[in-house]
């Protein structure tokens, strides 16, 4: 009789505090914008496991220090500079000398640690009022305003259109590039695009979960999904799905407990991500 | 039927003074089976990429379908041709379907998800027949992953036949494979030179195992150095030009211990 009563004002209790969730103004806020950045990144992180750029994701994170940097120094607008910057971080190392021993991750690498440097010391020349340091790396979604709002919804459907244009394409090309190029595909433009699309989706993701823990939303929705996925379509509509999930889930806890939201999605990733890593452990195990 | 599948013309790759391929020249009809044999390092598969437009020559054309192959036609026509790299070292690491293996064999499957593949039941049945050729079609809603090597360089060779191409390129299709499935690879290539009329070019090093599938064997050190046709003999200081001279040549014939003969 007890253990009933508790029950029952345990869920009248839940059900309280999750319409306050859905009440309050600072989550009716959020909420669209931080599940529009977890459908893009989500998509992008099926090509960023496939084509193995996970690295890639945190070096153009980092360099993204540098184009706010640019951005803050020179008085030019935040977010385009710095999507600008990482786009260009992220083309120029689609078209590092590969051949002559320079590989992927030596590049990133190389330029993570380069810009990083270069964000570093301009923003010490900017005055502290002027930026939001612990925001920038930890992220701050609560605090979108109106033209930033716009900004990502059109990064976000730029995104969008290329992934589902060129996923088939990207897909085949993970899979095999040397045949992919023999049946005539124009691997090298493909690849600058992919290279592009990362770029543009890293930035989205900075104003998330900030420039440390990008690489998170940029890597874990389609990690938990590979364990579950058979093709192309299924990973894709799993990972959208797991990062809704752990979005919401995420933003809920975050409102809850007053914990930092970007830090709060990631953990919640991570925790997904350790699931379903137990839940196929053995299937895993019986299948080798 | 009187046109040229493929014809190479004075082909050459690399420096002047050490060239991978040099002056490299034939032209094969539809339904022509040729094999080439070569030593290490010959440029066998050199010239497989370059008759994909995979790299460039330094010397000379490719013309595939009687039309010069160029970097601004490689798309189109090279729809028309089916390639199987040797490259097969990385392990896969996508969840993938063999069907999805398959099917990205198809001209059609790098198109915009927005798109349909075209009529799906028209490439379900080519992906199906793919597979069956190759002995594979129980395999078909498989993890890519779990199959081992020689299934899985069937399951390849299946997405090089999918597209139905006039033009096979082969390189060292049966590097995996046991004996048996060996044996089942070169019936099934003869079946389609005779039936389809298709054109397959196969790099391989056991010439033993090919002479009795193959039209024309060509015997390739940088420089073609004889070009035998079925039947015919490759005289000996052929084989001391590829091989050097520490090589002893033994003429297999119906007699010969060692050999099978169906």
């Amino acid at each position: 009789m007890w253990s009933l009563t508790i029950q029952v004002v345990l869920v009248v209790i839940m059900i309280e505090i999750i319409q306050q969730f859905f009440a309050s103004t600072v989550m009716q806020e959020t909420l669209p914008s931080a599940l529009f950045i977890a459908v893009v990144s989500s998509s992008i992180s099926v090509m960023v496991l496939a084509h193995r750029l996970s690295f890639l994701t945190v070096g153009v994170s980092h360099a993204s220090l540098a184009g706010l940097g640019l951005a803050v120094t020179f008085s030019l607008p935040l977010l385009p500079t710095a999507t600008a910057f990482c786009v260009g971080i992220a083309l120029l190392l689609a078209s590092l000398p590969k051949k002559q021993g320079i590989t992927e991750d030596t590049g990133t690498g190389l330029l993570f640690a380069g810009s990083m440097a270069l964000g570093i010391i301009l923003m010490s020349r900017a005055s502290r009022n002027e930026v939001d340091l612990f925001g920038l790396l930890f992220g701050n979604i609560l605090t979108v305003t109106n033209s930033e709002w716009h900004w990502l919804l059109f990064i976000g459907t730029v995104i969008m259109v290329v992934f589902i244009w060129m996923a088939r394409a990207w897909w085949s090309i993970a899979f095999d590039a040397t045949t992919a190029l023999a049946s005539g595909l124009p691997v090298a433009a493909l690849n600058l695009c992919l290279y592009g699309t990362v770029g543009l989706a890293v930035v989205m993701c900075v104003k998330l979960a900030g420039i440390v823990l990008t690489t998170g939303l940029m890597v874990l929705p389609a990690t938990c999904a590979w364990f579950w996925g058979r093709s192309l379509m299924s990973l894709w509509i799993m990972s959208m799905l797991i990062a809704l999930t752990a979005t919401m889930l995420g933003l809920f806890i975050s409102y809850t407990y007053d914990w930092p939201s970007g830090a709060t999605i990631v953990l919640t990733l991570c925790m997904i991500f350790m699931i379903s890593w137990g839940a196929t452990w053995r299937t895993q195990q019986h299948r080798r | 039927m009187n046109s040229n599948v493929i014809c190479l013309s004075h082909i050459s790759f690399g420096s002047k003074k050490r060239p991978i391929l040099d002056d490299i020249s034939f032209t094969l009809k539809p339904g022509h089976f040729m094999g080439i044999i070569g030593p290490n390092g010959a440029g066998k598969s050199t010239i497989l990429t370059v008759m994909t437009g995979l790299i460039q020559p330094s010397h000379g054309r490719v013309d595939l379908f009687d039309t010069c192959l160029t970097r601004f036609n490689r798309h189109q026509l090279l729809k028309k041709v089916g390639y199987l790299h040797q490259l097969h070292n990385a392990e896969p690491h996508m969840p993938l379907t063999v069907r999805d293996v398959v099917a990205m064999g198809l001209s059609q499957y790098a198109r915009p998800l927005w798109q349909r593949m075209g009529k799906a039941s028209q490439h379900q049945a080519a992906i199906e027949k793919a597979l069956k050729h190759v002995d594979m079609l129980d395999f078909m809603p498989h993890d890519f992953r779990y199959l081992s090597g020689g299934q899985r360089q069937r399951v390849r060779l299946a997405r090089a036949l999918v597209r139905q191409p006039q033009l096979l390129l082969l390189d060292e299709p049966s590097a995996a494979l046991d004996s048996q499935q060996q044996q089942n690879l070169y019936l099934l290539l003869r079946k389609l030179c005779d039936e389809q009329k298709m054109t397959i070019i196969m790099v391989e090093h056991d010439i033993a195992a090919i002479t009795g599938h193959v039209d024309s064997v060509a015997c390739l050190n940088r420089s073609i150095h004889h070009h035998a046709m079925k039947g015919e003999q490759i005289p000996e200081d052929v084989w001391h030009q590829m091989y050097g001279e520490h090589i002893h040549v033994v003429a297999h014939d119906t007699s010969c211990i060692g050999c099978h003969h169906d």
